[in-house]
């Protein structure tokens, strides 16, 4: 008995260790120039993190590829050899289906979507919670009670930002507008230089945004203006200016999708449930002027003398409340989230009811405005 | 003061946004005007925003930045016209192929400039005195670059240039009748490439001014279709450039309040206003169509060679 438990043990490890001696090549597909210093530009340099990390991992990518053509690109990458396919676009979700169920031995991860199959799991690394985070500094710095924000396309993800930044930005602020403007582009620095300009001839006095470039953080700080960097540290263009922002670290992800492959866990055949969805609480996002400096020094002063009758905490500064809520929603044991209900929108509805967190589902498909936000809203229920 | 607060910033965000338009189509008027066509405006332009960037980067003077951006497009542009001149290839093709790999060039040239801000950009000039004009001052005289007025000073430049002086009749009429002008002495070849390497300079400093002034950084891409924008003005212009002024200041007009106004109506409407307005201007130029096939170049995109017919 004993020996046949030994002849199997080893078997299992050799076949363990022979799988695990097969390397893996993953291959990224993105829908930018990996010098965007945004969007593909975070996703690259994950890439390269991983890469680099460990000996039994090569990676490749393809850039700036259009949506609908996502499948002829995966053909190669399965002819060059790669067995995981990253693809990091929503507009890559349908082709990237189809090269699933194509090619059933190779491993798929569509990131931002929401379509699985046995071989094709999810990932994304949301930045609602930062954006909240951004918003109670945002609320504070205001002078004149309007705040700018850039938006690129008005789709759940967008709206989900702005809708948590204009939650932030009230709990501090009861009386402050964020005054949003649409460019319909993920990438034209024109676009958004005009769209901030534009805002500030409105009387917007801090700013944030949802697209791929460092244009309204630079048009801010032309005009003395504070900002927060959106995706990549954009703490070194304007070092006076950004005071928090939005950094991904889609590292985290990639290397635990990739580890739990090499180590078996993820197969061909189980990852029709496998969706990440990471926020601050994995790492996976961090809020911040640049890695390690939540708040830029140069605004620390200003925060800790705003001082607010808070409903929870009672008196405290906003630099406190920043830290507090960072530390709720960063405890594995999330205690807070910024879609606590209740949460009317701006025609009146009660779209979260008192005491109630959001779904995922609904997160993700949320359309509404909250009330404070002032401006165009397509799409608008 | 609400109507000045829009007026100042409609017309000062216009005139900024309008100079690489009016850089970049008063160079491909004087390509067009010597009978050579140029799509290539998007790659030279990149070319020279890439270019100005790195070497305002390394020197620290934006004013050499732009010289060597303005180099670098006019070696793009010197490409095109011997591929289209010398060579006799098809204009078209020739500038597709330019826009392409300028772009392609940038991109790979650029790898690791991109993120790193510029210590010292182009500056903005508040004119003394003019400046402190109410609403005339913010509205013309802050803000803007060194460029913005050499633009326009340019232009009016290269309009007596073109339309009264002998260089302006010997580059015109290599445009129109390239035979003729050839009997009469005139050097076509030589007439047009100076011409399509002008256009280059031009375009690469329209491109310089994106990187260091516009938005002083360097992204791929960052000329997102001006390039394209610039040969709409060109025949907007009727290839006039004093007209130039006009059509880059009324496109700035419309591109600054499409922003504006999305406040009042819907922002899709309002993104496609520019563009439809282009269309607008395409479609009622064809229709005074006598009118407009007189100001075309009448040897446009043609290769001249001598003694055919």
């Amino acid at each position: 008995m004993k020996r046949i438990l030994a002849v199997v043990v080893t078997v299992v490890a050799l076949g363990a260790l022979a799988f695990s001696a097969e390397k893996i090549k993953a291959g990224f597909i993105y829908v930018g120039p990996i010098g965007d210093y945004g969007w593909t530009h975070a996703h690259d340099l994950a890439r390269r993190i991983v890469d680099e990390k460990y000996d039994w991992l090569e990676t490749v990518y393809v850039e700036s590829v259009p949506e609908g053509e996502v499948e002829t690109y995966i053909d190669q990458l399965v002819r060059q050899g790669c067995n995981v396919i990253f693809t990091t676009s929503f507009g890559f979700m349908d082709g990237t289906l189809a090269a699933a169920q194509r090619y059933p031995n190779v491993i798929f991860a569509h990131a931002s979507g929401f379509k699985r199959n046995p071989n094709m799991a999810t990932y994304m690394a949301d930045f609602y919670q930062v954006y909240y985070l951004n918003g109670l500094m945002a609320g504070a710095l205001t002078k004149t009670g309007k705040i700018g924000y850039v938006g690129a396309f008005p789709i759940p993800e967008v709206k989900r930002h702005l809708n948590a930044f204009t939650i932030g930005v009230r709990e501090v602020n009861p009386n402050a507008e964020v005054h949003v403007r649409w460019i319909y582009e993920w990438f034209n620095p024109a676009a958004a230089k005009e769209a901030t300009e534009a805002l500030i001839a409105e009387g917007c006095d801090v700013f944030a945004f949802t697209e791929d470039s460092p244009t309204v953080v630079q048009v801010a700080a032309e005009k003395g203006l504070p900002s927060f960097g959106h995706y990549s540290p954009m703490y070194d263009f304007a070092p006076d200016y950004v005071v928090s922002g939005q950094i991904v670290h889609w590292e985290k992800i990639y290397e635990d999708f990739l580890l739990k492959v090499h180590n078996g866990v993820y197969t061909t055949k189980n990852l029709a449930h496998v969706d990440y969805w990471w926020l601050l609480s994995q790492g996976a996002v961090e809020v911040g002027a640049k890695p390690g400096m939540v708040i830029n020094p140069k605004y620390e002063a200003a925060l800790k003398n705003f001082v607010l009758n808070h409903p929870v905490f009672g008196r405290i500064s906003v630099y406190d409340l920043v830290f507090t809520r960072l530390n709720q929603m960063a405890d594995p044991g999330i205690t807070f989230d910024p879609f606590q209900g209740p949460i009317y929108d701006r025609k009146g509805r009660l779209v979260v009811p008192e005491g109630m967190w959001m779904s995922y589902d609904s997160l993700i498909t949320l359309e509404w405005a909250v009330v404070g936000v002032v401006g165009p809203w397509p799409g608008e229920p | 003061m609400g109507w000045a607060n829009w007026l100042i910033s409609t017309v000062s965000r216009a005139l900024a946004f309008g100079v690489p338009l009016l850089w970049g189509t008063l160079g491909e008027i004087y390509a067009e005007r010597s009978g050579v066509v140029n799509l290539g405006v998007e790659g030279m332009m990149i070319l020279g925003a890439f270019m100005a960037f790195a070497i305002t980067q390394q020197t620290g003077h934006p004013g050499l930045g732009l010289v060597c951006a303005a180099l670098i497009g006019g070696l793009a542009a010197l490409l095109h016209a011997f591929v289209t001149i010398t060579l006799r290839a098809n204009q078209y093709v020739s500038g597709l192929a330019l826009s392409m790999f300028g772009l392609g060039l940038a991109g790979l040239l650029g790898r690791g400039w991109e993120g790193k801000p510029l210590g010292k950009p182009l500056p903005t000039l508040a004119i003394p005195g003019l400046s402190q004009i109410p609403v005339l001052g913010p509205m013309l005289f802050q803000d803007q670059t060194i460029l913005t007025y050499l633009g326009i000073v340019f232009a009016v430049i290269l309009w007596a240039l073109l339309f009264h002086t002998r260089w302006g009749i010997a580059i015109r009429s290599v445009g129109e009748n390239p035979a003729t002008a050839d009997s009469l002495g005139i050097n076509v070849t030589r007439v047009r490439y100076l011409c399509v390497v002008f256009g280059g300079l031009l375009a690469g400093v329209g491109g310089g001014y994106l990187s260091v002034a516009y938005r002083p950084s360097w992204t791929e891409g960052m000329s997102a279709g001006m390039g394209w924008i610039v040969i709409a003005l060109t025949i907007f212009a009727s290839w006039d450039p004093v007209q130039a002024i006009w059509g880059a200041f009324f496109f700035g007009v419309l591109y600054h309040l499409s922003y504006r106004l999305q406040a009042f109506l819907a922002p899709e409407l309002l993104k496609l206003m520019p563009y439809l307005f282009a269309i607008v201007v395409l479609a009622v130029s064809g229709f005074g169509r006598a009118r407009w096939r007189q100001r075309a170049p009448g040897a446009l995109g043609l290769p001249y060679v001598r003694g055919e017919r």
